[in-house]
């Protein structure tokens, strides 16, 4: 499968500081739904910048290696071409929203790329029509809610039509039934358009249903980077890093270590339940 | 009768500049017009609040001239040429969009993108803001804040709240600027939106302002004939 973002012997130090990233040596495939997890101080914000060409060329620091981004270098490329191609939503979506209305939200970036009025009009329309806001092109940001607003800035990078959206924590502030329908949302913009999401969550449960690949990051470095159901066990198998399992395949984990059974690639309560029938586990009432 | 923001701005810098070349009964003429406009426009709360603050710091300015000895024929003109001059700005911003004001701007008066970009920025953030300062006001109540005291006393005492919400404010402004160069923000922003064309009643405005910014010189020349 084609690579979309390469990272090579990436090394990254903010200004003054201690290295961020060491040797990230990954890829992410065309048509992936990458989870990005790790502990706090890991690096997973600093490599999601690092994909979009903010690291280290808008941030300053010291690097070594090479990002690739649908197959060109980052290196001398403006952060907003990039972002033409690399969509990118960050944690605080409060402070990322420029605009006074919905409608010159999600148009801000196709004006400031010379679009056309007409098909500004056009893709500002589609965009919050996929997002469930449709005909909210003039309604002031203080009239949206929390998890509209949050819709909305998915909205205003959809515009752009971007191959890759990166999105770093988007449900850090939201509750879980908002963040359960976010990313209902996000997966169903990556089925329709075929889309490559990277999402960093620390939370992976909300993202078990549609991660297709996950890359685990401890101390600035790569533990696992590959399809899911192989990087889980990488992580299961660190203590650090086996709390931001999935809740499920740390059960399932749990369980093949105690047994010595083989369980199947679980997405939900359902495919577990069906799968523990079949392998003899039954339900006790005590 | 919809007036551009171009026109706006050029009668509101006119207005300015009329109180202080048109007599007096002329600018009163024109607070009078000014209010009528800005109640036509908008009668909510907030707008007759923003009137009964003005009303209270021209009082105020009147006072101070006052104890300083001015005369109260002087005094009261002085108050009434500000109270024009900011109703004039009142009734720009109730009939005009901030966002048209700052394209105004930027097209027409040549300003930079960055400075008229923060006239939205300024007022889109404000809530957020005000949200913060209430947030870090509870955040920092819990841990023992208390406003009591003499006033020097309560000053040094909300640093304690002035210091996280300015880093608050901070961290935001480094998001926004992130954010806004991730759009592409620069020259392009404002070229690219749709712009207004003056119309009939903009040409006829302009030419009323040309007509009373000349007043004195054309009423010599009436006065010498």
């Amino acid at each position: 499968m084609e690579n979309v973002i390469q990272l090579e012997n990436f090394y990254f130090a903010y200004k003054r500081s201690d290295l961020v990233l060491r040797d990230i040596d990954l890829n992410i495939k065309k048509g992936s739904f990458t989870v990005i997890a790790g502990p706090s101080g890991a690096g997973k914000t600093t490599l999601c910048k690092a994909m979009t060409g903010i690291v280290p060329y808008y941030m300053g620091g010291r690097y070594s290696g090479d990002v690739k981004v649908l197959g060109e270098s980052t290196k001398g490329k403006k952060v907003s071409d990039i972002a033409m191609r690399v969509g990118f939503i960050m944690e605080d979506y409060e402070s990322q929203l420029v605009s006074l209305t919905a409608g010159e939200e999600v148009a801000f970036s196709l004006l400031n790329h010379g679009f056309a009025p007409a098909e500004v009009a056009e893709r500002t329309r589609k965009a919050l029509e996929d997002v469930g806001l449709p005909g909210r092109e003039s309604y002031q940001l203080d009239e949206l809610s929390g998890g509209q607003r949050q819709r909305l800035l998915l909205a205003s990078v959809l515009a752009v039509h971007p191959e890759i959206i990166v999105l770093d924590e988007p449900v850090s502030a939201m509750d879980p039934d908002g963040a359960i329908s976010l990313y209902k949302l996000v997966y169903d913009i990556h089925r329709r358009y075929g889309t490559t999401i990277v999402v960093v969550e620390h939370r992976t449960d909300y993202l078990l249903p549609y991660a297709t690949d996950m890359i685990v990051l401890k101390e600035g470095a790569v533990v696992a980077a590959d399809k899911f159901e192989l990087a889980a066990p990488a992580m299961y198998a660190d203590e650090v890093l086996r709390p931001l399992l999935p809740s499920l395949w740390q059960v399932k984990l749990g369980l093949e270590e105690r047994f010595g059974v083989k369980l199947g690639d679980w997405r939900n309560e359902k495919d577990a339940l069906a799968d523990l029938k079949a392998q003899g586990f039954e339900r006790r009432a005590d | 009768m919809k007036l551009t923001a171009f026109t706006q701005i050029i009668v509101t810098i006119a207005v300015t500049a009329w109180v202080f070349i048109l007599p007096v009964e002329a600018v009163a003429t024109i607070l009078v017009l000014e209010l009528a406009l800005l109640l036509y426009i908008k009668h909510d709360k907030m707008t007759m609040a923003a009137i009964g603050g003005l009303a209270v710091f021209t009082g105020m300015m009147v006072l101070l001239q006052l104890l300083f000895g001015t005369s109260l024929s002087l005094a009261l003109i002085g108050g009434l040429r500000m109270l024009v001059m900011t109703m004039a700005f009142l009734c720009m911003l109730a009939a005009t969009r901030i966002q048209d004001i700052a394209k105004a701007l930027v097209d027409r008066f040549c300003l930079p993108c960055e400075y008229a970009f923060m006239l939205t920025t300024a007022l889109r953030f404000v809530p957020n803001f005000l949200t913060d300062s209430e947030i870090t006001l509870d955040a920092q109540s819990c841990r023992g804040y208390s406003n009591r005291g003499n006033i020097i006393k309560r000053f040094l005492a909300y640093l304690v709240v002035i210091r996280p919400l300015v880093m608050r404010a901070v961290a935001k402004s480094e998001t926004l600027a992130l954010s806004m160069e991730l759009k592409g923000f620069g020259g392009n922003t404002y070229k690219n939106m749709p712009s207004e064309p003056l119309g009939l009643a903009d040409y006829l405005v302009l030419l009323l302002v040309v007509v009373l910014s000349t007043y004195p010189f054309w009423i010599n020349s009436i006065q010498n004939l």
